[in-house]
């Protein structure tokens, strides 16, 4: 057999273990295992070829379960089991780590909507557990420094820009995502039944302090100040960017803005302050 | 070439694994060495680097891959060998380990460990490559015999001819998998014993002993249960062949609580040490230090383990983001 030979091979073989059936029923399969496979007698060169199968998709799975457990929950084993096959049929993977097997899971779920209970509500979830797993293993950066901070004159304040965590992630949800997670979570020990819940549009925060993840709901004006920081603008601009395109937010702004500041650092959603 | 490529042996380990983070951190068990996987540390940050740097504060810590794709169509992932060489920095590990085996072709990766035919142009392949990294991460390498589930008409060698042609052809280490031998004795029908006296125990870095599952008409190598009797056989009469190697004990399916993952290492410290004296018995009288093979072993089925095996993840559970 020579590397040539030897790459066709393994690329076929690759196409076959993604296959989401015995490959016992697959005629092609059957050939190929019958020319290039040994077997013996216990097993059939097909039946070898399909335990690799099987755990391939057992392993997969078993990943997509432990990134979205809150999904799986909401659409129960049946939906949830036709939900992932879909995706891993036309998404192989391709990282060597199973952390990127949902990198677009998000879009999948958009995707198969028309036939999602719950299709909304399966989005806002898909969307953020997708962001916890971002924020487990985002870079880490050193909090903000006091020191730094107090050293920074009061006339470059309006003209600083602020650094946002990279392990930090904004929402919009319409459903309590975060709160129902951890239900569905804390109910595969319990064996309660968790509702599905009412809408409830709101902002949310996902973030990494210390090692751990929180979720925090924020106002409109807070949402749309940490969305301009984040573009990139002075914080002066972005606070009357937020005051004059938000109605009501103007008074909100000025009183919050300087414990928003406060609290952001204490919490590491801001980790740096650049002045020009 | 320097014995072991000159790694040191470090005596008794375990595999460092999620569920026993806290008893570890908490008591500090007297154990040699923990090992990782290497692919679940090779990210920016977070709470695994966190409990890395915990386990480097008091122990030595190996590295253990499972994702490189050694014998894959495509060339070697530099962004995969540029994060394992990061990582290989940060715990100053002796050596890095990985599999002989393919993970996937054609761009997918199947986070699996398939085996390869044992014919000159994977040899070549893969004796290329293992070259290739070690230079390039600066640290003795070495690759494990995997278990395996199926062999290919195509092959023209044994596994171990295979094994010791790529290892020496490369001037790399060999991460021996003592419980592997077994499973594909097994699941093949060759001698356990032939495999291991024929492989080259100079370039023995570290020995992986685990348990297995049997599901009757083959065994899976699930990393799960003790240490299956005929293994510790196996494993005695490859360190009376190698001498002290560093060895560690893989459990990774339906993980016990850590003080019974200590007591399988103490056991593996027990085999080994008499190993050792029967070994230095016969230098002592002049005789050679390697046992001559006088057994064999081609296991038959014997009957059927509890466990069914179904999804276990080499490395055991995966850190993911849990609220």
């Amino acid at each position: 057999m020579s590397d040539a030979e030897l790459t066709a091979l393994q690329e076929r073989i690759t196409e076959l273990l993604r296959e989401p059936r015995a490959l016992s029923k697959n005629d092609q399969a059957v050939a190929l295992a019958e020319l290039h496979i040994s077997g013996n007698d216990r097993l059939a060169p097909v039946e070898q070829l399909n335990i690799y199968r099987e755990q391939f998709w057992l392993r997969h799975t078993s990943a997509l379960v432990e990134d979205f457990p809150g999904l799986g929950g909401v659409l129960g084993q049946r939906d949830w089991e036709r939900l992932v096959e879909a995706y891993l049929l036309k998404e192989a993977p391709t990282s060597w780590t199973l952390n990127d097997l949902g990198h677009a899971f998000v879009e999948h779920v958009e995707q198969q909507a028309s036939w999602l209970p719950h299709a909304k509500l399966c989005l806002d979830m898909a969307r953020v557990e997708w962001g916890y797993c971002q924020l487990f293993s985002a870079p880490d950066v050193p909090a903000l420094d006091g020191g730094k901070i107090a050293a920074i004159p009061e006339h470059a304040w309006p003209t600083a820009t602020l650094v946002l965590s990279p392990a930090l992630r904004r929402f919009q949800v319409d459903y309590p995502v975060c709160e129902l997670r951890k239900a569905i979570v804390k109910s595969r020990d319990t064996g309660e039944t968790v509702p599905i819940p009412q809408p409830d549009p709101h902002n949310l925060v996902l973030y990494r302090n210390d090692r751990r993840l929180f979720f925090e709901r924020v106002s409109d004006a807070a949402y749309a100040l940490l969305q301009r920081l984040d573009d990139g603008e002075p914080l002066e601009e972005a606070c009357g960017s937020v005051a004059s395109e938000i109605p009501g937010a103007a008074d909100e702004v000025e009183a919050n803005v300087a414990a928003w500041f406060q609290r952001w650092g204490a919490e590491t959603w801001v980790v740096d302050v650049r002045t020009r | 070439m320097t014995a072991r490529l000159g790694c040191e042996d470090l005596g008794i380990g375990v595999g460092l694994r999620v569920p026993h983070y806290g008893y570890v951190f908490e008591n500090r068990p007297p154990i040699d060495f923990f090992e990782v996987i290497s692919e679940n540390f090779m990210i920016s940050g977070g709470k695994p680097l966190d409990n890395l740097g915990r386990a480097l504060d008091h122990y030595p810590v190996v590295q253990h891959g499972v994702s490189l794709n050694i014998g894959g169509p495509e060339p070697i992932d530099r962004e995969y060998l540029t994060r394992l060489k990061q990582l290989v920095r940060r715990t100053n590990t002796p050596w890095v380990s990985d599999h002989f085996c393919w993970c996937g072709a054609g761009g997918a990766h199947l986070h699996d460990l398939l085996p390869l035919p044992y014919t000159e142009a994977a040899i070549a392949r893969v004796a290329e490559r293992a070259k290739m990294i070690q230079d390039f991460l600066e640290v003795p390498f070495a690759l494990e015999n995997t278990s395996s589930y199926l062999t290919y008409n195509a092959s023209q060698v044994s596994e171990w001819q295979f094994v010791s042609e790529v290892v020496e052809r490369a001037d790399v280490g060999l991460m021996f998998d003592v419980n592997n031998v077994f499973v594909s004795a097994y699941n093949h029908g060759f001698d356990a014993y032939e495999f291991i006296h024929g492989i080259p125990h100079e370039r023995i870095v570290q020995i992986h002993l685990a348990g297995h599952t049997n599901v009757g008409t083959h065994i899976i190598d699930t990393h799960s249960g003790s240490v299956a009797d005929p293994v510790w056989d196996l494993y005695r009469e490859t360190i009376e062949l190698a001498g002290p190697v560093s060895t560690l004990v893989e459990w990774d399916d339906e993980i016990p609580d850590f003080p019974v993952l200590l007591a399988e290492a103490e056991r593996a410290r027990t085999v080994r040490d008499r190993a050792i004296a029967a070994r230095d018995e016969r230098v002592a009288q002049g005789g050679s230090p390697a046992p001559t093979r006088t057994k064999s072993l081609v296991p038959e089925p014997t009957g059927v383990t509890a466990s069914d095996g179904a999804g276990w993840v080499q490395g055991g559970p995966r850190e993911h983001a849990t609220v």
